[in-house]
């Protein structure tokens, strides 16, 4: 008789119990699959914000300026190092930072101002291509600017309509110029959308009365380069100059990441250790009451190993159900997570640290958040079964023919 | 299976005793047991409630292990034998019949009654011919296929029969093979034995409360608090 055989037709024997057993590791996997598909879409969605759009990989700028953000404390040199950066392999866009007052018919409204060489930063940052209405800036038209959306909707403007921005320039006058508005951005972050207003350097120099430098490089490192490995080659190319990575421009947030990655474990592990508890007590189930049954086949002639494997192959059926289940399930699932997302964040969201939190999570599967599951339910399940599994094993004839 | 004596007794008990520890009560349930059986011999042991009959049985059948004296199958001194060779000793040259349970209810008749034949590894169609003409043997034409709950309870003590005979034991040992089933079905199965006995020579050794049962023994060993009390042998 083959033993595999014999397996299958004692998990049927109590097939309401096998299928309650089949349902919670079908679910339990399920859930799992869900939700580090889930987690893996909010980090990357996170990251490709952080990134592309709100900060770069690394971020240089003139030692104090952080602090205490100057128009005057800059980075004189930027050119010599963005040359510098750029021979190393490194893709970075220099840019000038301001505040200033926005103003159109009768609106007005705080202004953070910002001026790049709109090919450059393209290669750095999504922004460029986050434009709703009109077209990015063009470096060979310096009387135009594109701003973002909120500011847009407070100063009621349009494309191709006139924006007054107002600050105060470099050597004490009153820096006053109109632009042509040529691009209104989408969603960006909360900083942007509410007084973004993206100039070209020439345009920024010429308002601010700034001959050269810059207050900040936005540096993309190459995919094959760690963050740690870039700050050290990034350090003696910017000598001089405050070198940061994200993660220590945004602690809280690369903290967070963290501590999500970690409650994505927790989660597995109460979830699995649920599943366990449920297959450990059907297989307990099913060997004590089989216990002269299966002290009958040892006096037989059965060996102990014989046994643990019985009650392995038992579990490795409903197990393979289970997977099978809980992957076919997953399917529908995991597009609906990809395609409608879930509402994790309130109305509104949430920001930390500048940066706004994806509300809607949406799910990026990949081979790791099906495997992974998938693995650790077979090692939590090979533990759950390997007790009742040595209790049968060890079962002993002449008791087993005496309980009754 | 070589047999070290072969024309020796086929079980030997010199002086066995067994005792077994209950909390801080020791329980004799052998208290020095002399037992010789002979090849071709159709033997019941009986004796009251405790009185150690299924004691005797397990420590020949190699199950349980003697706290004193030796318990010898053709030769083989059991408490000399390894794990593996006390086991194979069993699957090749005992076969059992237990009161109960004995037999797997997810196996169909046939492949009850194979089992032990699996387990030596016989193959698959010798197998499947040894067992359709056992079940003849038994009684079970046409049951082969029917799984232990829908087989009345002398059929299923039926297809244990055949399972224990399947290999070709030295001895079946059976423990109250009637205890379970009506006096008609014990008549049925006792002459099965019987049958078996005569045209085959399988010797079986079994235990039973049973007066007709008794009554239909060649010898009858009577136990009381795990000795012999009497030894009676009939017919010759
Ligand atoms: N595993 C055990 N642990 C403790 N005591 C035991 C054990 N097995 C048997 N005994 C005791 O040993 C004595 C003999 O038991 P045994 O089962 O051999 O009697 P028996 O003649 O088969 O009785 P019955 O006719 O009721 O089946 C009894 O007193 C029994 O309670
Ligand atoms: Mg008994």
């Amino acid at each position: 008789m083959k033993l595999s055989r014999m397996a299958w037709r004692n998990v049927w024997r109590n097939s309401r119990r096998s299928w309650v057993t089949i349902c919670a590791m079908s679910i339990g996997l399920l859930v799992m699959i869900e939700y580090a598909g889930l987690v893996r879409g909010y980090l990357q969605q996170m990251e490709r914000q952080i990134l592309e759009v709100e900060i770069g990989d690394v971020q240089i700028h003139a030692k104090g300026y952080r602090d205490d953000p100057s128009l005057f404390i800059r980075m004189s040199d930027s050119d010599a190092v963005v040359t510098a950066l750029e021979a190393a392999g490194f893709k970075v866009s220099p840019r000038l930072l301001g505040a200033g007052l926005a103003a159109a018919a009768d609106n007005s409204s705080g202004a953070m101002l910002l001026g790049l060489d709109p090919k450059r930063d393209a290669a750095v940052s999504k922004v460029s291509q986050m434009v709703a209405k009109g077209q990015w800036l063009d470096a060979t038209k310096p009387g135009e600017a594109v701003i973002g959306r909120w500011l847009a909707r407070t100063l009621e403007l349009t494309v191709g309509g006139e924006i007054v921005v107002l600050s105060q320039a470099a050597d004490g006058s009153t820096a006053n110029e109109v632009y042509k508005i040529r691009g209104i951005l989408g969603s960006v972050g909360h900083g942007i959308d509410r007084g973004g207003v993206f100039l070209t350097s020439d345009a920024f120099r010429e308002l601010m009365s700034l001959p050269k430098g810059a207050h900040r490089i936005i540096v993309r490192i190459p995919t094959d380069m760690s963050l740690s490995q870039a700050e050290l080659a990034l350090k003696p190319l910017a000598a001089g100059h405050e070198v940061k990575t994200w993660k220590a421009l945004l602690p809280v947030l690369a903290q967070m990441f963290e501590a999500t990655q970690g409650a994505m474990t927790i989660m597995f592990l109460i979830i699995f250790v649920a599943v366990g508890i449920v297959l450990l007590n059907t297989m307990l189930m099913a060997v004590f009451e089989r216990v002269q049954e299966i002290g009958i086949l040892k006096a037989l002639g059965f060996s102990p190993f014989s046994v643990l494997r019985l009650i392995f192959i038992e579990s490795g059926i409903q197990t393979a159900i289970s997977v099978a289940i809980g992957v076919l399930l997953s399917i529908p699932a995991t597009w609906y997570m990809t395609e409608h997302g879930l509402e994790m964040g309130p109305e509104g969201g949430i920001s930390l640290q500048g940066v706004a939190l994806a509300r809607v999570w949406y799910a990026a599967p990949s081979v790791d958040t099906l495997l992974l599951p998938i693995f650790v339910l077979l090692f939590v399940i090979f533990f759950a079964v390997l007790y009742p599994a040595v209790k049968a094993a060890v079962i002993r004839p002449v008791e087993a023919i005496r309980h009754r | 299976m070589s047999t070290a004596t072969a024309s020796g007794p086929i079980v030997a008990l010199k002086n066995v005793t067994k005792t077994y520890q209950q909390g801080a009560i020791e329980v004799h349930a052998l208290r020095g047991l002399d037992l010789v059986i002979e090849p071709g011999e159709f033997t019941a042991i009986s004796g009251p409630s405790g009185s150690g009959k299924s004691t005797a049985l397990n420590l020949i059948g190699g199950l349980d292990t003697p706290t004193g004296g030796s318990v010898q199958v053709e030769g083989h001194d059991l408490g000399a034998l390894g794990r593996k060779a006390l086991s194979d000793l069993r699957r090749d040259r005992i076969g059992f019949v237990f009161q109960a349970y004995n037999l797997v209810p997810v196996l169909t008749a046939a492949e009850n009654a194979e089992m032990v034949l699996a387990l030596q590894g016989v193959d698959d169609k010798t197998r499947r011919a040894k067992v359709t003409a056992l079940l003849d043997q038994v009684g079970l034409q046409g049951l082969a296929d029917r799984r232990p709950d829908e087989l009345s309870g002398g059929q299923q003590q039926r297809v244990a029969i055949a399972r224990a005979i399947a290999a070709q034991p030295a001895i079946v040992l059976a423990d109250e093979p009637t205890a379970n089933v009506d006096s008609a079905t014990a008549e049925m199965l006792l002459d099965l034995m019987e049958r078996l006995n005569q045209d085959l020579g399988v010797t079986f050794l079994f235990s039973t409360h049973d007066p007709r049962v008794m009554a239909r023994a060649k010898r009858l060993i009577n136990l009381v608090d795990g000795k012999v009390d009497s030894d009676e042998r009939r017919d010759g």
